[in-house]
């Protein structure tokens, strides 16, 4: 005896591929849908002795001809003939799940059964379904399920038994329209009739199809009204559009969605205020325009306040393993210029960014959970709104945020932006962010100088550079033209618990990039910046092309507190922002790691100068890297604008900080 | 007017917020978003891909430290489509 087939359809993470395991267990073939790259699932199950196919249809919120998977599963159910249809609905969200039922129904597919999935969730959060009457609304079987415990997957399976075997009669309702559109569709419905289309398809559903102007329907219904008939069909439907001065497929849906809203109430109630759940108590702090703002400065401070707990003392205990390599490698190399190179150039420098790995890692690993929670979402909301006061796009929150990651994907995620203007305020300003390469910078100077406030510290400059960057796209809006931006909406999540092995994996999938860094920019720049400090003379003669190079720049340098070592850091901080804190490494040739080089930078920096340096490294300029993006997505004119303003900006922050700190005795 | 009508209506004006939107409209956050997936489904609104997308492309994908940035938040923009529509008729 030939299989039953079963389609399953329903809207995307209603668990309908929960329903699918549950029905089939193992027996699962996995492959595409003919012609397209969308995965089509099959599986068996048995009944009473009789075999079932069950076909998993993509995931949907209608049946239009939009998309591809909308396509798929809408001609499955058109021509494929299923046996039972299984609509797989979420218990906690059924008004937009209902509208596809509706589209389901509307088709005229009579052999449908509704699978009231999550209804455990639904019953804590206080949702009431009276399941009966809404099988009697309806028209059709409702099994009520919790697919994942398996409770009620017996009951669907004798429910799609029964059906497949004609014991079950429905009368499935269909959504009503006001009185203007069902005469059309009567009236089209009348000039449809006669054609062979109605004895495949249900000529109201044919009819609604026409009014919304589906592609798909209309090519079918020229092919057996011919061209004539079907435009003295649109061009009534034109008419009726006139009068309602609106899309007709709009008009249609937002009917049909009010027809689900009216039998709502008739077999849902509510036992606490519907929209009290977790996620909208925390909204309304968490995306307040106050205290949202509190919110997230007392998220950021927390933030830091754990990498640093966590993250120092590993990092404390990395840099003295350094240190002791560097201490037992040196006295075995008998060459000064290569025991120089490998004890100060290589392990100084390199074992200097390398030490700050935990730190990045935790920092990463926080980030991941505050993206995988869902805060992410809400800060992107909250800063939209500033933003836009600023004369920044709203869109371009997401690409600042990426920016906490590396500026560089940041000012290409500009992109995505369609305003030629938007794109180059958001590149202009989008280097400010600081990015992970300069929480090593700014972690070393807060915990080398600032003990027991690293946290409030690095919180400040983040702040800093957060309003500079505002302040750089307010100022910048004023000059250039700015065009139309498109509205858009961004999507809140419900806040969820993260996976704690995904994070773990992610955040060293991440933070691994930060080894390879080291092993690659950062080792070269070592090596060059040590042949920089020690020849043609060592480092301190004052012949060294670094110091050369250094007091170039250190009368500059001098207005903001800050000497030649501070001018050739930043320069080389240019090449990669971690090579910052490796040139000081070498500069002072503490080969001993990064608990030496504190020692040797505290006797030399007050923590006023160290302040400063941190802010500068933040602000000063993007890295090479970022340069180029900038150049690449815009031109070398604007990199080269954004570059001197930068300079500019830091140069100007420095010196009001440091003076200022002078004047209140700091 | 309907809900999904009001919605798409707000979203154009400039709302960004389904929260907020869902405030004006004396629904619930999730009604409004699942309104906003139905208007996706008809081509009024489309998702912008962000995030990752970027990285993937990105030269510096093997060496760059803040690669694979995930999702951050999922931003819905209005189409042509909704553009083609009369705003003092929504």
């Amino acid at each position: 005896m030939a299989m039953k087939v079963v389609a399953l359809a329903g809207n995307p993470n209603v668990g309908k591929t929960t329903v699918f395991n549950a029905l089939t267990g193992m027996r699962q073939h996995v492959g595409n849908w003919p012609g397209v790259t969308v995965e089509k699932k099959e599986g068996v199950f048995e009944y009473e002795g009789q075999r079932f196919l069950v076909v998993d249809l993509p995931g949907t919120y209608s049946l239009t001809a939009h998309s591809v998977d909308e396509l798929v599963a809408r001609n499955f159910l058109l021509n494929s003939g299923p046996d039972v249809v299984v609509n797989v609905v979420d218990a906690t969200a059924l008004m937009r799940n209902l509208f596809l039922t509706m589209e389901i129904l509307e088709m005229g597919v009579t052999n449908v059964v509704l699978a009231l999935n999550k209804m455990d969730l639904a019953e804590k959060r206080g949702i009431r379904i009276d399941v009966k009457k809404l099988e009697t609304l309806l028209g059709i079987p409702v099994v009520p399920l919790n697919a994942k415990a398996g409770i009620g997957v017996n009951d669907l399976k004798k429910r799609i038994y029964e059906m497949a075997n004609g014991r079950i009669k429905t009368t499935p309702i269909v959504p009503k329209y006001e009185p203007d559109i069902e005469r059309e569709i009567t009236h089209i419905e009348g000039a449809l009739s006669g054609t062979g289309l109605v004895t495949k398809y249900s000529p109201r559903w044919l009819a609604v199809k026409l009014l919304q102007r589906d592609d798909e329907v209309m090519k079918l219904v020229l092919r057996h009204l011919g061209k004539e008939k079907l435009d003295e069909v649109m061009t009534h439907i034109g008419e009726i559009e006139a009068k309602y001065g609106r899309a007709m497929d709009l008009i249609i849906a937002g009917q049909k969605y009010e027809f689900v809203d009216s039998l709502m109430h008739r077999f849902i109630r509510y036992t606490s205020k519907e929209s009290s759940n977790l996620t909208d108590q925390l909204d309304r702090i968490l995306v307040h325009p106050v205290y949202g703002f509190f919110a997230l400065m007392l998220v950021f401070y927390a933030m830091f306040r754990f990498v640093f707990a966590v993250g120092l003392p590993i990092q404390g205990w990395l840099a003295a393993e350094f240190s002791d390599f560097g201490g037992w490698l040196a006295p075995h190399i008998a060459s000064g210029a290569l025991r120089g190179l490998l004890v100060d150039g290589i392990i100084g420098g390199v074992g200097a960014v390398l030490s700050f790995f935990p730190l990045v890692f935790l920092l990463f690993f926080v980030l991941a959970v505050l993206e995988d929670v869902g805060y992410m979402a809400r800060v992107a909301v909250l800063m939209e709104k500033i933003m836009r006061k600023f004369g920044l796009p709203g869109k371009s929150v997401i690409s600042l945020i990426l920016g906490f990651g590396c500026n560089v994907p940041a000012v290409m995620a500009t992109r995505t932006l369609e305003d030629e203007r938007d794109r180059l305020v958001t590149m202009f300003v989008n280097p400010f962010i600081p990015c992970s390469a300069r929480l090593s910078v700014i972690s070393f100077l807060a915990g080398a100088f600032f003990k027991g406030n690293q946290a409030l510290v690095a919180v400040s400059i983040y702040a800093l550079a957060i309003v500079v960057a505002l302040f750089s796209a307010w100022l910048i809006s004023h000059f250039v033209i700015r065009g139309e931006e498109s509205p858009f909406v961004i999507e809140l999540p419900e806040y969820l618990l993260p996976g704690w092995k995904t994070l773990l994996l992610h955040s060293w999938e991440r933070s691994k990039e930060f080894v390879k860094k080291a092993g690659t920019i950062i080792l070269i720049g070592s090596i060059f910046i040590w042949y920089l400090s020690n020849y043609p003379a060592a480092i301190g003669t004052g012949k060294s092309y670094a110091e050369r190079l250094g007091h170039i720049f250190a009368p500059y340098m001098g207005l903001m507190g800050l000497d030649w070592r501070a001018a050739v850091s930043l320069l080389f901080g240019i090449i990669a922002k971690e090579n910052v804190i490796s040139t000081y490494s070498i500069i002072y040739g503490v080969g001993g790691g990064e608990e030496a080089l504190r020692g040797a930078m505290a006797g030399l920096l007050s923590p006023l100068q160290a302040y400063v340096l941190g802010v500068v490294t933040t602000l000063y300029i993007p890295c090479i890297a970022t340069i180029g993006a900038i150049r690449a997505e815009s031109n070398w004119k604007w990199a080269a604008f954004s570059t001197a303003y930068m300079i500019t900006v830091a140069s100007a922050i420095g010196i009001l900080i440091w003076h200022i700190g002078l004047f209140l005795g700091l | 007017m309907g809900k999904i009508e009001r919605v798409l209506s707000l979203i154009r004006e400039g709302e960004r917020n389904p929260a907020e939107i869902a405030g004006k409209l004396g629904m619930s956050r999730e009604e409004v978003e699942g309104i906003i997936k139905i208007l996706e489904s008809m081509g009024y609104v489309e998702r912008i891909e962000k995030g990752s997308g970027a990285c993937e492309t990105c030269p510096l994908r093997s060496i760059c430290p803040g690669s694979c940035v995930r999702k951050t938040a999922t931003v819905y923009r209005v189409t042509k489509k909704s553009f083609s529509l009369k705003q003092d008729h929504i």
